[in-house]
């Protein structure tokens, strides 16, 4: 359902052109488990925002459910990241003064969904991820893992096919770390497409597929545990 | 997205920082407040005047000597007198016109008035029965000048009542010999107070009959002659006819100026609106500074809120939107601002009416409009740059804060 | 802490806000050129409309006849039983201190010649009239001084009635007919333009006692007195009086002085000016919030740097210099850029409009940046303070 073809994504830094991703081809199917993993600075989560279309490439192609996202214009760009793509970000990204249950349904009130509705899937959502409870609390009033589960459930509120989740766990200690895996994983179980950036090993290792990147090129593809 | 969840997404960022609204707040509800208040103010004094006039009398016609080819009629008129001079058997003639329902000459002066041995001077009006009516004045006490033949020199006088205050103290007035220059005259009405008009204080007069003050004041030439039509329809036919007929009995000279009330009070009414105009467009400026904050909050409140900028294009906000969101707050502030700012302003003006009640301050209905209006439009024209910078931003880097 | 670094970290704070900065300073820059260009027309017509009447003279001195006046015109003026004079007016002449005295009757009449004919106004004057109110002739010469109660028919015409009647040929010696009677004319005055709606142009003179019969009048509607420089105006004034009361056997004149005129004329003048300023005012005051509103948001951003300088030593009275001083420096800079913006619109307005007088006063432009200063410092006060008394534990935490 995601397939790269020959993507370059360069940046220029003063008179000097980076090399951020450097001829990229790949193949994700529907429902894989894949995680990427390089040292810093390799492009991982460069990679991840093209996906996301958060990010352009400076050449290359790249399609979306057979749809040619290189033509998208702005609008449909939009449209194609609200439907089809949910975001987890190691800083969680809540906005601190909305309500762990506004912050859930934000993607649907983009959408325009009417209330009645919106309600009615954020309680399923809360529900799922455990969280019922913490639904009126503001971000601030929330445990870090807490946090980042919240950011699931906003990501996963519009029933998206990719969840891409850039290093989930860096600002996590241990215990937390490995419950949003779990969650996650759980997701990926249900039939969502998971790509995780990651600099743990473990995780890396429960993947059913792996990246490993260097400046900016894939240099192993490893399917299978 | 729907209407109701931007405008209550708007409404989140706007008191999460209350401070920084409420002073936003603050500036434009001065601004909308002050350009309401200036103009009511204005309008106030236009229809003040404006209602002056009309209790001058109505459908009015004023005839006074001379005439001037570059200074023509209008305020400008000095108090002309001229070879031939305007006369009573002129204000006769004028009278036959059938459109015409009262016609008053009259002359002014000042004369020394003694009574006993309190001595004032004071301003004369030498006038006939018809002026009483002709002015919408009242009396008091009394009665009017009798209805006479005009030429007729009878030694009766109406009094203002500081005149009475003054000379008659606590002595009762009417029927006293109120001592004009060499002659004496029969007191034998007081007028009421709100004859007070402009350019002429009743309270400070004393009214006798032309002829008598023809003889009193030396002259054989009125001071003016007025008269009132029928209908303001009338009103061109009988102007026609009074420069006519003065032509005529002037051997064909043109020496007087004929002017309507309507013509003054216009020129009035055209130098009080622009006035009007004037200070609720300087007060407006205030408006433009009110908008240049909001754009500077705004810029603020965006790179302030550039992560989150991030957050909801990542989560699928097309630059459309962010550029509604941002935009709608600023509206809402303006239209929160401009309401109060309305609202002080009705209270204000009525405030100024309960202080000033012959006054009628009332903000006129398209100032109030147009505050509200460019308040608005200011809101939305100065919030563009802020809203198009935020929906610019690039996702990617939005989401670092940078 | 030095003065040069004080400057530095304020200024720093400024210029890493560039855009934030310039906005603030245009809010109060925009309220302070609206209070100068309206000072400045305000001035302007002020200037112009005194010196409309300071061309008649400092020494001038008016009797009109009758003690009542209304709306600044006498009313004895229209007619009165005791009326002043040509005799008064001789009388008037003798005093010492009297350089030149003038009776006037002013009325409207029909001037006629080199066939053409023109309602105009008629002065009757006499021979002094030029000096009283300083009004040069542009050829020939004034009414001669004659016998003032049995004057030759000499006439002199404004430049308008002699554009009128005469085109470009020269009228000095012709016959015009002015109400009927004959006159010569002698001289031609300057043109003087409007003062105050009056054209002063379009007018002719002839001696005082022609004016009287002509317009068949036994008084005078006013007599001008302008006396020797030096000499005090009060006694001038009770000099006056006590000859007239003398002749009339009572005070039935009034009496008014260009000073007084100026006096009165001058302190509308002043109200109008000011009233107008402070409506400008308003938009400075706007311009005040926008400070406050834009330090208080600086305070809460930099809330941790505040606690850090704290954690390095600072006292609270530095914090609240330091933050007193941005805001002093955004108003004082916004206030000048107002004061040059200003200055330049108004001079523009004159350049774009030259009926419209425009003088800047200097007092009132420091006055405004004084202003703008004051406006710095008040608004500065409460953010300032705010970021004086944070909590250095608490406003580290805040990262
Ligand atoms: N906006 C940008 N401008 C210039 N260079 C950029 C930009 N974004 C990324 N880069 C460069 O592209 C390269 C890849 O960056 P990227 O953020 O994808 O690395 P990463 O693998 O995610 O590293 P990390 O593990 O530290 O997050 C880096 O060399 C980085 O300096
Ligand atoms: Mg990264």
């Amino acid at each position: 359902m995601i397939r790269l073809e020959q993507i370059h994504r360069d940046f220029e830094v003063g008179d000097q052109i980076v090399h951020a991703l450097n001829d990229i081809n790949l193949d994700i199917a529907h429902g894989e488990y894949l995680s990427v993993m390089g040292p810093s600075g390799s492009g991982k989560s460069t990679l991840l925002n093209i996906i996301g279309i958060l990010d352009h490439a400076t050449s290359g192609r790249y399609f979306l459910n057979e749809q040619n996202v290189t033509d998208m214009d702005e609008l449909a760009e939009s449209r194609a990241r609200n439907r089809h793509i949910g975001f987890v970000f190691q800083s969680f990204h809540l906005v601190p003064r909305l309500t762990a249950a506004q912050n859930i349904e934000l993607p649907l009130v983009l959408a325009g969904i009417a209330p009645a509705l919106r309600r009615q899937k954020v309680q399923q959502v809360l529900e799922s991820l455990s969280l019922a409870d913490r639904a009126h609390h503001t971000p601030d009033q929330l445990s870090g893992g807490q946090r980042q589960r919240v950011a699931i459930a906003r990501a996963t509120i519009t029933e998206p096919s990719v969840l891409l989740a850039d290093e989930p766990t860096g600002n996590l200690d241990q215990k937390s770390g490995s419950e949003v895996i779990v969650t996650l994983e759980a997701l990926n179980q249900r039939g969502i497409t998971l790509i995780v950036v990651t600099h743990d090993k473990n995780i890396a290792d429960r993947s059913l597929r792996s990246l490993q990147m260097v400046d900016g090129r894939v240099v192993s593809d490893r399917h299978g545990r | 997205m729907i209407a109701s969840d931007i405008i209550a997404y708007a409404w989140q960022s706007l008191s999460r920082h209350r401070g920084r609204s409420l002073l936003m707040l603050i500036a434009m509800g001065i601004s909308v407040a002050s350009v309401m208040l200036l103009t009511a103010l204005g309008e106030g004094a236009r229809r003040y005047v404006h209602d002056e006039f009309a209790s001058l009398g109505t459908n009015l016609i004023i005839v006074l000597p001379g005439r001037n080819e570059t200074t023509g009629a209008g305020l400008n008129a000095m108090p002309g007198v001229t070879p031939r001079d305007l006369t009573l058997d002129d204000a006769r003639a004028l009278a036959r016109h059938s459109a015409i329902t009262r016609i008053a000459p009259l002359n002014v002066g000042a004369v020394e008035a003694s009574w006993q041995n309190r001595k004032r001077e004071i301003t004369l009006l030498g006038s006939t029965h018809d002026l009483l009516k002709l002015r919408h004045w009242k009396l008091a006490a009394g009665q009017f000048l009798p209805d006479m033949e005009w030429e007729r020199t009878t030694p009766v006088c109406v009094i203002g009542k500081k005149i009475r205050d003054e000379i008659f103290g606590p002595h009762a007035a009417l029927g006293q010999w109120l001592r004009l220059g060499q002659n004496r005259y029969r007191v034998i009405g007081i007028m009421a107070s709100e004859g007070r008009t402009i350019g002429l204080d009743v309270e400070e007069t004393v009214i006798i009959p032309v002829a008598s003050a023809q003889s009193l004041l030396n002259t054989p030439s009125l001071f003016r002659i007025l008269i009132e039509t029928s209908s303001r329809g009338a009103m061109p036919s009988v102007i026609e006819f009074a420069t006519a007929v003065i032509r005529e009995r002037h051997y064909g000279e043109e020496d007087v100026t004929v002017i309507t009330q309507d013509a003054v009070l216009q020129t009035f009414d055209r130098i009080l609106s622009t006035l009007t105009y004037a200070v609720g467009g300087i007060a407006a400026i205030s408006l433009v500074v009110a908008g240049i904050l909001i754009m500077n909050v705004m810029l603020v409140a965006v790179s302030q809120r550039t992560a989150e900028i991030g957050l909801l294009k990542a989560l699928g906000a097309s630059r459309q939107q962010i550029l509604r969101l941002i935009l709608t707050e600023a509206m809402l502030m303006s239209l929160v601002g401009a309401t109060a700012g309305f609202v002080i302003g009705i209270f204000g003006s009525w405030g100024i009416r309960l202080a000033f009640p012959e006054l009628q301050v009332y903000p006129p209905f398209w100032a109030i409009l147009t505050s509200l209006l460019v308040a608005l439009v200011t809101g939305l024209l100065f919030s563009l740059l802020p809203a198009g910078k935020a929906a610019g931003l690039d996702p990617v880097r939005a989401l670092q804060g940078r | 802490m030095l003065a040069k670094d004080f400057i530095r970290l304020t200024g720093s704070a400024i210029i890493s806000h560039k855009l934030r900065s310039f906005l603030t300073m245009l809010g109060i820059a925009v309220g302070i050129s609206a209070v100068v260009i309206l000072t400045s027309i305000g001035e302007g017509v002020h200037r112009f409309i005194l010196s409309e009447f300071t061309q008649f003279g400092t020494t001038l001195i008016k009797v009109s006849p009758g003690k009542t006046q209304t709306m600044g015109m006498s009313i004895g003026a229209f007619g009165t039983e005791r009326p002043l004079s040509i005799d008064d007016a001789e009388a008037l002449k003798r005093l010492s201190f009297a350089k030149s005295v003038v009776g006037i009757i002013q009325g409207n009449a029909e001037v006629e010649g080199n066939r053409r004919t023109r309602r105009t106004t008629v002065f009757g004057t006499g021979h002094d009239f030029p000096n009283a109110f300083s009004m040069p002739l542009q050829r020939g010469q004034f009414l001669p001084d004659d016998d003032p109660l049995a004057p030759r028919a000499l006439a002199v015409v404004g430049s308008k009635v002699k554009a009128e009647l005469f085109g470009d040929s020269n009228p000095i010696g012709r016959r015009i007919r002015i109400g009927g009677d004959r006159y010569r004319v002698v001289g031609i005055m300057a043109s003087k333009g409007q003062v105050l709606g009056f054209d002063l142009d379009d007018t002719v003179y002839i001696p005082l006692a022609r004016g009287l019969e002509m317009f068949n009048r036994v008084g005078l509607m006013e007599i001008d007195l302008l006396y020797h420089e030096g000499v005090p105006e009060d006694r001038v004034v009770s000099g006056i009086r006590r000859l007239l009361v003398t002749r009339h056997g009572r005070e039935d004149f009034t009496i008014t002085t260009q000073r007084q005129m100026l006096d009165v004329m001058g302190s509308i003048l002043d109200i109008i000016t000011f009233a107008v300023a402070a409506i400008g005012a308003i938009s400075l005051l706007v311009g005040g919030i926008g400070i406050v509103t834009i330090m208080t948001i600086a305070v809460s951003e930099r809330t941790a740097e505040i606690g850090l300088i704290r954690a390095l030593g600072a006292r609270q009275a530095q914090i609240l210099s330091l933050f007193l001083g941005e805001a002093v420096v955004l108003s004082a800079f916004g206030g000048i850029a107002g004061l040059i913006g200003g200055f330049g619109i108004a001079q523009l307005l004159h350049l774009l409009i030259p009926a419209l007088p425009v003088h800047t006063p200097w007092t009132y432009v420091l006055l405004a940046e004084a202003t703008a200063i004051a406006i710095g410092l008040a608004a500065g006060v409460i953010p300032a303070r705010r970021a004086a008394r944070l909590d250095p534990v608490e406003a580290l935490r805040d990262e």
